[in-house]
């Protein structure tokens, strides 16, 4: 059954695949930058950049991903029509903003597994705010944060296969338009299936491979 | 008189707790001043106001010309010229020995790279750890720890170093050798305040002694004076206890 499947069928699950990996790599890049800054305020020594912070990863936290997505594609641009963006943009807005939000509390996490006495060691030697977390804090923190950020990227990868619901064509959904067209869902969603896994595996090998690394 | 250090009614309390309550002391230039006393009797928590690792609840600070004690010091300005040894080290277990010991002078006091190089390389024959310049700290004792991260406050060319139970922490066959380089500093004339339970170092390398309990100096004199003829009860009974 699947050499009938053929050229035809096979092309637009790959570029949904490839449509796919775009998403992750962007959004991932964009979350991590939000991950890092609200990560770093939610332990910041102004209290109300922790407040703001909190506000945020809570409230994100809290949405499901398809509510951003659709709030952004949607609603927004009721309110603010300049902030109607394409199908694409929103979705990377949708998941970084997603994404950023847990990526922070990872990085808190791993703020906060870094000894105090580092910090006091730090400071006492004249360091200020930023040459403390640029040089002996965050080189720390990175360590303890990558694993489970890694982790994280591999439910981004799954994450990224609601944008379907704006209609943006990435694997998901060139999945269910070739189905629709060929009517053969089974071999049309075990090429998706096996699609998303050769896109997420190689991640868990970086991960297992770092974490050796580590040791 | 030329107090490099001076506490005026210095008060520190944490929430309702008063851990300092009052204290009063100056520190000559060159002096060596051995703070003992048991433990909880806010020794550790002055040796930390004196480079605002706590902030201060009341009084007057001042180390080296600058008012710790006024709205906003500039803190980073102030603790280039106090160097500070702790009971855990505190090394940065991500750098090697060497940049660990000049991290802080080229990104803080941004002096150029190869002079800070050569003072670290003299730093480290001085705490004798020449060989391990170029390992992480990790693969250190506790003792060799220790002494990194003497050098390391030392390249920075304190005006003072504060030493917050530098011994406590090690195995004892390593404390000979962290004590042996805070002799060596001793006698090099750096001005010195040093928590410690080290008795037999407060005897021999002391200028003074200060006894404290319960947030208050109790007593202070120097070490035959403290050691042999204790004046005040407490400080009598701690002694018995410990000697």
């Amino acid at each position: 059954m699947f050499a009938e499947f053929g050229v035809a069928n096979l092309r637009p699950l790959l570029d949904g695949a490839i449509l796919t990996l775009y998403l992750v790599a962007m959004s991932g890049f964009f979350g991590t930058i939000i991950g890092l800054v609200f990560g770093m305020a939610r332990v910041a020594p102004f209290a109300p950049v922790r407040w703001v912070a909190a506000t945020y990863v809570n409230f994100i936290r809290g949405q499901p991903v398809l509510i951003i997505l659709l709030f952004l594609y949607y609603a927004i641009p009721l309110m603010v029509p300049s902030a109607t963006f394409a199908r694409g943009p929103t979705a990377i807005i949708g998941l970084s903003v997603y994404a950023g939000a847990y990526i922070a509390e990872i990085v808190r996490g791993a703020i906060e597994s870094v000894p105090r006495g580092q910090g006091e060691a730090a400071s006492a030697l004249g360091m200020g705010y930023l040459l403390r977390y640029r040089y002996v804090v965050l080189p720390q923190a990175m360590k303890v944060a990558v694993p489970p950020s890694i982790g994280f990227l591999i439910s981004l990868v799954k994450a990224s296969s609601l944008v379907s619901v704006i209609n943006y064509v990435e694997l998901t959904k060139a999945g269910a338009i070739v189905s629709n067209l060929n009517q053969e869902p089974l071999v049309t969603f075990l090429v998706v299936a096996a699609l998303y896994f050769a896109l997420s595996y190689p991640i868990a090998l970086f991960g297992r491979w770092y974490e050796r690394r580590l040791v | 008189m030329n107090p490099i250090v001076s506490v005026e009614g210095l008060r520190k309390n944490f929430g309702k707790l008063e851990v300092l309550r009052g204290i009063d002391c100056e520190v000559e230039t060159n002096e060596v001043v051995c703070v003992i006393g048991p433990s909880g009797s806010g020794k550790s928590t002055f040796l930390r106001c004196l480079n605002l690792l706590e902030s201060i609840t009341a009084g007057t600070v001042v180390v080296n010309g600058h008012k710790l004690t006024e709205p906003r010091p500039d803190l980073n300005r102030v603790r280039q010229d106090v160097g500070m040894v702790f009971q855990q080290f505190n090394v940065f277990p991500h750098m090697k020995v060497l940049d660990n010991v000049t991290l802080a002078p080229i990104k803080v006091s941004k002096h150029p790279p190869d002079q800070v190089r050569e003072r670290a390389w003299a730093l480290l024959e001085k705490v004798g750890l020449t060989d391990k310049a170029d390992v992480y700290p990790s693969k250190l004792s506790g003792g060799q720890q220790q002494r990194v991260a003497i050098a390391r406050a030392l390249a920075m060319q304190p005006k003072v170093m504060l030493f917050d139970e530098p011994t406590s922490a090690l195995d004892p066959e390593t404390v000979g050798e962290v004590l042996a380089v805070m002799k060596d500093l001793a006698r090099e004339e750096m001005t010195m305040v040093v928590v410690t339970h080290e008795m037999g170092f407060a005897r021999e390398v002391a200028d003074r002694v200060i006894f404290m309990d319960h947030g208050v100096i109790v007593e202070e004199g120097d070490p035959a004076q403290i050691f042999d003829n204790p004046q005040q009860e407490r400080t009598q009974a701690f002694l018995s206890k410990i000697l």
